[in-house]
């Protein structure tokens, strides 16, 4: 990425700035970051190691602490069903929620960018879900979902279905969490707002000029414009899926038969219901490992579809794609 | 290229956590020049930390027992800790950092005794205390390997409560105490109208295997043998699933509804909005029941035929931290709070002393007596004090409660539960 | 045709979004015999208004809302400068182990809290911090890595040659981020404060494990006296919920104009 800043400097001519970069370039990025490395090696390296220490012990909060090696990784992988059904589950809802998530947040951010009356009610409605706590959340969620009471199968009655026992039924429950899940996307849909306010005007009329309709126009413009969002909006969904527990710990406590036992569930409950402590941290390192090697992964490919107006190259009167974005060596 | 950059910004990350390790030690040391004003001033008022799982009214009355105590004892501040749903998550961080409250709420004594002070020679020959006062048995919930680790506080038997209206609507007689299954069962085919979605009986998605031992006990069964050292022939024995069938079994026929799981509409709503007839629970509900305007009435649990009912008892105590600082203080506030004045000021809890009980006539009242009338019945030693490793056999036993509820077969379920445990046990 | 088309999709949206919101208000409002009744009533028979004043009186809320007020603002000012800064570093600087430094960034946002909450508890016991509020706000002045990452990625879509036009003009770093990003990232920025106004609003396990005192409680801890292990007190919950909705709404309502206000508006074209 040097060569991007010398290319840059270089048309303007000024070899003036190139040696006070020189100078300075050293120490000034640090400074700016400094707050970060300063709380990060404050609160939040040593709790880490701390937990990666002790995923090697047995330590049951009260009583004695053992070392035992691999132990907790070894009984994790060999000898617990459980870690691999709420894998499984954490698995599966990822694969249905952020997908959903991030059309759904995109879906009502693009509705509420028509330029409409009243589009300050509207944005407030859809965030509405967002400033309620989670203790409310559950109760209102259950009032909706429950079988025989509740409202969504009053409404379903009406048009003639016979709901199911959502959050009881081993086939919905999942399906219903995820649901659940998406009405508090406003954070969401206020980062793809925001992003789509920032596209300018003259793209689409350049585009429209050049004869793209509205699909067209969306694929050429708004997605690739909106491609560091997105790429924002996709790795804290994928982190949020992977994290998902207030919702089944206060609605359905990992039931029915653990259909809703998302992973945090079970890390969860090995610290505070059973209190394995070393073991918890053991399942949470690798969940840690697994999230960050599929966050490395997303990263990795936007090199291939992000595009950022900051660092790409000058070559006017031509939109670029990809293209724009020069690799780091 | 990449890689030695990686490598030298590791060593810089490391080099800089142990400096700034010094410098946290620097504020660690500050802040430790800052507090001794703080220090000196509870020099003078000493603060006692105590927790609490209860809230609403039940928590209003702690904190004025506290105050009450702070009065009697001047210098004293009682800190009134309320973690409510929380209580479990604020126990593991403040024993695993050992800065636990100095006295708290205990019922889970297999789990935290090894953290709690051994309270026997307080408690013993403690006339202000006067253990014989208790209700015998209940000490024994507290004691480990002869240690005992709280003191009783409150407890409550199971027992089912009724719907009165409802009953008449239906022509159904009330339950009497010595009444059966299947006069339950009758009664609550009866009290079902599915049209109006009401249904006879709840049964819980999630249940807790603890209460369900009083059923499993009735019907002559058992979780675990009495040495604790075997579950095959006891989880699975023909008793034990007889017992839990039962409510699958409610469940298909359509006498009974399953109710939500954790956070969800629970049988305590379900019963308060008149949707179900009868409800089977321990003290907990009988204030918001009134309070719903529901006209409720209790009975003792149904027998087996030809069986004795057994009860289980559900118990919380006031234990000691170990690394509480100020055992003393702590011990008067427990006695206090065991004291008839403070068992008086607890109207929510069934008083366990037998003085106050006899005072008030809480066991001639009929809407409390089959509290009591159960606790006679409850002399089985629950599981979880049997078995250190319990809560590891619980997970599979409550895992087959749970897939009966769903429909399996309870023998099958509790087969597997057991062939899934037996590794727990060697 | 199409309007109405689009104005009718944002009425059934707002309603879906709004009326369990609607069922709260509706539960706070009613009387204690018409909560549990099957199908439930919409409008309560009496409104009980009283049931707001005594749920919020039955602890102290007032002392509750102040702290939560306290802790807001200082931890919102908090992230808002720390994080600028740093997302600034690393959206402008070209320097050595920027990507695996901001890959550690990314990666602390996965770490599950379970298991670094206790050895966190340690360390701000060691600090002597436990039960008061600086768990709660300190960290904030050290930046957060989802609002670093969220403000580094609008940063990027600023043209360089802003940056470059005032480096030439003789600005220094600092001054090129305090008086050209700084106003251009006004949008982001005050999309990072609402977010964190509702996250430490709603923050319910920070407070639960670092406070113990009930004087130095905030709201949602307050709230959740109304969960105890044994029932659910549902009128008071929905009440509370509601009283203590209203500042974070409030603060959304009046921000989010800024926040859709428009990024790029500045007359400088992609």
């Amino acid at each position: 990425m040097a060569q991007t800043y010398r290319q840059t400097a270089g048309n303007n001519a000024a070899s003036f700035t190139l040696g006070r970069r020189r100078r300075w370039g050293g120490a000034v990025p640090y400074l700016f970051i400094f707050p970060w490395i300063f709380g990060f090696l404050v609160f939040t390296l040593g709790p880490l190691l701390f937990s990666l220490v002790i995923s090697f012990f047995d330590w049951p909060i009260v009583g004695q602490v053992h070392f035992i090696g691999l132990g907790n990784y070894a009984s994790m992988f060999t000898d617990d069903p459980l870690f691999w059904k709420s894998f499984g589950v954490t698995l599966k809802f990822a694969a249905l929620f952020v997908p959903l998530n991030i059309v759904v947040a995109l879906g009502l951010a693009i509705l509420l960018n028509q330029g409409t009356r009243g589009s300050a009610i509207f944005r407030t409605a859809f965030y509405l879900p967002s400033v309620i706590s989670g203790v409310a959340l559950a109760m209102i969620w259950s009032w909706v979902y429950s079988g025989d009471y509740g409202i969504l199968n009053y409404f379903l009655s009406i048009i003639g279905v016979q709901g199911p026992d959502w959050l009881n039924d081993t086939k919905w429950s999942l399906v219903a969490m995820v649901v659940a899940s998406l009405w508090g996307q406003g954070s969401m849909m206020l980062v793809f707002l925001a992003g789509l306010k920032g596209i300018p005007k003259d793209l689409y009329e350049s585009a429209s000029i050049d004869g793209a309709g509205a699909i067209r126009q969306f694929f050429s413009v708004t997605i690739p414009m909106l491609s560091p969002t997105i790429l924002f909006n996709l790795i804290t969904s994928i982190i949020a899926a992977f994290q998902q527990l207030t919702l089944a710990l206060l609605l359905t406590g990992g039931g029915p038969m653990k259909a809703t036992y998302f992973y945090a569930m079970y890390m969860y409950e090995n610290a505070f219901k059973y209190y394995k402590m070393g073991y918890s941290a053991a399942n949470a390192w690798f969940m840690f490992l697994i999230v960050l090697a599929l966050t490395f992964l997303v990263f990795k490919s936007s090199e291939a579809w992000v595009f950022y107006e900051g660092e790409m190259k000058r070559k006017p009167q031509k939109k670029s794609k990809s293209g724009g974005k020069v690799k780091s060596a | 290229m990449k890689k030695k950059s990686t490598f030298i910004l590791l060593t810089t990350v490391m080099a800089m956590s142990a400096l700034t390790a010094c410098s946290g030690n620097n504020e660690g040391a500050n802040g430790n020049v800052g507090q001794p004003s703080g220090g000196n001033r509870s020099a003078e008022t000493k603060t006692l930390r105590f927790a609490t799982w209860d809230t609403g009214d039940a928590l209003k009355i702690e904190q004025d027992i506290a105050k009450k105590f702070e009065a009697a004892h001047p210098g004293t501040k009682v800190q009134v800790e309320a973690y409510a749903d929380g209580f479990d998550q604020k126990m593991a961080a403040g024993f695993g950092a050992t800065n636990p409250p100095d006295v708290m709420y205990m019922w889970d004594f297999p789990t935290y005794h090894r953290s709690l002070e051994p309270l026997n020679s307080y408690a013993d020959g403690d006339q202000e205390l006067n253990k014989d006062d208790f209700y015998s048995g209940l000490f024994n919930y507290a004691t480990i390997d002869g240690n005992l680790y709280g003191i009783p506080a409150g407890f409550t038997t199971r027992v089912v409560y009724y719907n009165k209206k409802l009953f008449d609507a239906a022509n159904v007689p009330y339950p009497k105490d010595g009444w059966t299954w299947d006069d339950f069962r009758n009664a609550a085919k009866k009290l079902t109208d599915p049209s109006k979605k009401q249904y006879g009986f709840g049964v819980r998605a999630e249940n807790d295997t603890y209460d369900l031992q009083g059923f499993v006990w009735s019907n002559g069964g058992s979780y675990i043998s009495a040495d604790g050292k075997t579950i095959d022939g006891f989880m699975n024995s023909k008793e034990t699933a007889d017992a839990i069938q039962l409510f699958g079994d409610m469940l298909k026929d359509g006498s009974a509804v399953l109710t939500g799981g954790k956070g969800q509409q629970s049988g305590e709503d379900i019963f308060k909005g008149g949707k179900i007839a009868m409800w089977e629970s321990g003290i907990w509900p009988l204030e918001s029941f009134k309070q719903a305007g529901i006209d409720v009435g209790t009975v003792e649990m149904p027998a087996f035929q030809g069986k004795p009912v057994k009860g289980v008892v559900a118990e919380s105590a006031l234990s000691i931290a170990k690394d509480s600082k100020q055992k003393e203080l702590a011990w008067e506030f427990i006695k206090y709070y065991v004291s008839n004045e403070a068992i008086k000021m607890r109207v929510a809890d069934l008083p366990v002393r037998v003085s106050v009980v006899n005072e008030l006539k809480k066991d001639q009242d009929p809407l409390y007596k089959p509290y009591y009338t159960m606790l006679e019945r409850s002399d089985n030693t629950p599981a979880f004090l049997l078995n250190a490793k319990w809560n590891e056999i619980n997970r599979q036993l409550s895992a087959a409660v749970e897939a009966v509820v769903h429909g399996s077969k309870a023998q099958d379920a509790l087969n597997q539960a057991v062939k899934d445990s037996e590794r727990y046990l060697k | 045709m199409k309007r109405l088309l689009v104005y009718a999709l944002l009425i059934f949206i707002s309603l879906l979004f709004a009326a369990p919101l609607f069922w709260a208000v509706t539960t706070a409002l009613k009387s204690p015999s018409e909560l549990y009744l099957f199908p439930p009533k919409w409008i309560p028979t009496t409104w009980q208004f009283s049931n707001f004043a005594e749920a919020w009186t039955i602890q102290p809320f007032t002392l509750f809302l102040k702290n939560t007020l306290i802790v807001t603002l200082l931890s919102t000012i908090g992230q808002l400068v720390s994080c600028t800064l740093v997302a600034y570093g690393f959206a402008r600087f070209e320097f050595k182990g920027r990507n695996a430094l901001f890959l550690v960034v990314l990666a602390t946002m996965m770490i599950p809290w379970e298991v670094t909450m206790i050895p966190q508890y340690m360390e701000f016991n060691y600090l002597g911090w436990i039960n008061t509020l600086k768990p709660l706000i300190v960290p904030s002045w050290f930046g957060s890595a989802y609002y670093i990452f969220l403000l580094r990625q609008f940063i990027l879509t600023l043209p360089r040659e802003l940056d470059e036009a005032a480096t030439i003009d003789g600005a220094s770093k600092f001054g090129i981020l305090a008086r050209i990003i700084v106003p251009l990232m006004g949008p982001s920025l005050i999309l990072v404060g609402v977010f964190q106004v509702m996250s430490c609003w709603n923050d319910y396990l920070g407070p639960l494990i670092f406070l113990n005192d009930q004087s130095k409680y905030t709201l949602t801890l307050g709230l959740s006296q109304f969960k105890g292990m044994f029932g659910v007190d549902m009128q008071s919950i929905m009440a509370i919920t509601c009283l203590i909705s209203i500042p974070p709404l409030a603060v959304f309502f009046f921000a989010q104009r800024y926040i859709v206000g428009g990024i790029a508006n500045t007359g400088i074209k992609g």
